[in-house]
């Protein structure tokens, strides 16, 4: 069996961003693998460990995604397979170029993050099934193979509920699904003699994207202080801080 | 056109894991492993699933046959999470080194092999309670005994010991012969008449275990002995050559984290309705903090690549390297401590802890004055 990733490079949420001219510049800004996306490479990566068969990373992005894709085949992907464009393309014009490596590579089962960090998109997994014609299921947080079809758990908005999906298909990860590994220093070592195939993605007739980034701003998150008053009416006081922890700090 | 400052993609590769991890598993466990002396052998564990631990194996026994340079990268981001729990993995490539520099192809394989097979650490037993500085002073005794020498004598302030697979012992032959009569030898801590007594009461670097060990007519075969009899002075010289590089790059990760810890409270600590940060006194500090840090890296580097190289040249640029990032340090612990007032004094804050682990970098692998007497010593020896 084949299983593929789809993983997107990203800045690191740790660092810091710049807005210049309207444009997030990126130029000193630690570019990481999605964490959205680490779920997914972990899951193909198991897949392979218990049903034999190759594990492949497969991306669209500028050139240095190859960094990210590195860090996958550090952790234990076989080979990659990268689409290269450059500025910002739109998901749909995206899953119409990785449909078409999709189709050749034909594999069984393809995983992506739930959420693009960056632009906090949801819509590249089920964009690429879309384009594919295959079925997707979303926000997995369990998945096993079970004769030939496959078996998820996925988050609904108020619970969860268990599908049987014919293959080839689409999962969408997240958190919950699996404790993605680290790389090791001996899969950073072995990751550079694996294979990552470069494609340009005019070559696969897809060119532009459909939607354009006009400006940027970056939001400026203010510390909320609420000051309750418990001196003179203590128990009123108490409610109304339950009251704010559970509605406003959603953390009861 | 031959100077380059550029690491390779693997290089950079291994800072992002080392650095990840530290962020992510050291640091957050460090406060409560340094208040309880608590050996963290579940983050040494994890150090060897990832592949961070003992890399300086050679391939022939089964490693990663890295070098400094690799080590330095990983020394700044665990000394930035925990100087600490960094001398665990140090003080395991300190008792490697000299199987490395002196060790036959099969010592190598039956001593190293092992370190790379299971979540395991090596260990280097040179000082005694009568003797640090004046390493050829040392009373540990080896008589020769048929196939096999007897040891006996305490050593002192070894980090690992006992939790190390074995000690690479430096005895004496006969103590008038001074470092002439010196051999190094593997000592397993599995043999006969070897015990140990946990060291308590350190200032910092408590996660990281100190033993004083006692070897009582402990019998060790002849094959365990690395080079001949005359070399174990020499074996120990040129190991700390090479390993106080690695306490350079633990002190330029504390530098950074004092670096780091003060910008931040400056930002956000107000003090005459403005943040502290706009008064030049701490932008200053800042700024001093900033500019020990960055050449104390470049330096900590630079010695990393001689010495990779096989350049002679690296043994005055280690003393220098661990000398000055050992002080830079110190004072960046302690400057952060001033920035951060109170707050600076207490253990809420990570600074107090910086200023007590790095002060033992100014004192382990050669005190920094044992530092200026080797780079003295190279001054002079240029002229003569």
């Amino acid at each position: 069996m084949k299983y593929v990733a789809i993983i997107r490079q990203v800045p690191d949420g740790e660092s810091k961003i710049k807005v210049e001219g309207g444009q997030v510049d990126l130029s000193g800004t630690t570019m990481i693998l999605d964490q959205m996306d680490e779920y997914a490479v972990e899951e193909i990566i198991r897949l392979k460990e218990q049903h034999d068969g190759e594990a492949v990373v497969v991306a669209f992005g500028p050139e240095r995604t190859e960094e990210a894709m590195r860090t996958a085949l550090a952790m234990g992907a076989d080979r990659g397979v990268l689409i290269t464009a450059a500025g910002y393309v739109d998901p749909i014009t995206q899953a119409a170029a990785l449909a078409k490596v999709l189709a050749e590579e034909a594999p069984d089962v393809v995983f992506t993050g739930g959420q693009q960090a960056d632009w906090d998109s949801q819509a590249l997994g089920s964009a690429t099934a879309e384009a594919l014609g295959w079925p997707v299921i979303t926000w997995t947080t369990a998945f096993e193979l079970e004769d030939g079809k496959a078996k998820a758990t996925h988050d609904l908005d108020e619970g969860a509920e268990v599908v049987r999906v014919e293959l080839p298909a689409v999962f969408t990860a997240q958190q919950g699904l699996n404790e993605p590994r680290y790389p090791t220093l001996p899969g950073i070592m072995k990751a550079k003699k694996k294979e990552i195939k470069k494609i340009d993605a005019a070559e696969l007739g897809v060119g532009g994207s459909k939607v354009e980034i006009v400006e940027q701003q970056i939001m400026e998150l203010e510390r909320k202080v609420k000051i309750i008053d418990g001196t003179k009416e203590p128990a009123a006081a108490a409610a109304e801080l339950i009251k704010l922890l559970h509605e406003e700090a959603k953390v009861l | 056109m031959a100077l380059d400052f550029s690491l390779t993609d693997e290089q950079k590769q291994l800072q992002q894991l080392a650095r990840r991890f530290a962020r992510e598993q050291v640091a957050p466990v460090a406060k409560e492993n340094d208040e309880q002396a608590r050996v963290p052998w579940e983050l040494v564990e994890q150090l060897y699933e990832i592949g961070l631990l003992n890399i300086s194996v050679p391939e022939a026994a089964g490693g990663l046959g890295l070098g400094l340079v690799e080590e330095v990268i990983i020394g700044e981001e665990l000394g930035w999470a925990d100087m600490g729990f960094y001398t665990i993995p140090m003080a395991s490539e300190l008792g490697i080194t000299p199987i490395l520099l002196a060790g036959s192809e099969e010592q190598q394989k039956r001593f190293l092999g092992p370190l790379t097979e299971r979540p395991s650490l090596a260990s280097f037993a040179l000082s005694e309670p009568g003797n640090g500085s004046d390493a050829a002073a040392l009373r540990t005794r080896a008589v020769r005994d048929g196939d096999h020498y007897v040891i006996s004598g305490t050593k002192m302030w070894i980090s690992n010991a006992k939790e190390a697979d074995f000690n690479v012992v430096f005895a004496t032959l006969n103590p008038e012969m001074r470092h002439k009569g010196v051999i190094a030898i593997v000592v397993e801590n599995d043999r006969e008449g070897v015990s140990f007594n946990k060291i308590h009461g350190k200032m910092g670097q408590r996660a990281a275990p100190t033993y004083e060990i006692i070897y009582d007519d402990v019998r060790v075969p002849a094959e365990n002995l690395l080079g001949d009899e005359q070399s174990g002075f020499k074996i120990a010289m040129l190991t700390l050559d090479k390993t106080r590089i690695p306490v350079a790059a633990g002190s330029v990760g504390v530098a950074r984290r004092a670096l780091d810890e003060a910008a931040k409270y400056a930002l956000e600590r107000e003090a005459f309705g403005r943040p502290i940060a706009d008064f030049q006194a701490i932008q200053f500090k800042l700024a001093n903090m900033k500019i020990g840090l960055e050449t104390a890296r470049i330096y900590t580097l630079y010695a990393a690549w001689l010495a990779d190289r096989g350049d002679p040249a690296h043994i005055s640029a280690s003393a220098v390297a661990k000398a000055y990032a050992s002080e830079i340090a110190f004072e960046a612990a302690n400057e952060a401590i001033q920035t951060l007032g109170g707050y600076g004094y207490v253990n809420d804050f990570p600074v107090e802890k910086l200023l007590r682990d790095v002060k033992l970098n100014q004192i382990y692998e050669g005190t920094n004055e044992i530092q200026r007497i080797i780079i003295a010593r190279d001054i002079l020896r240029a002229l003569k």
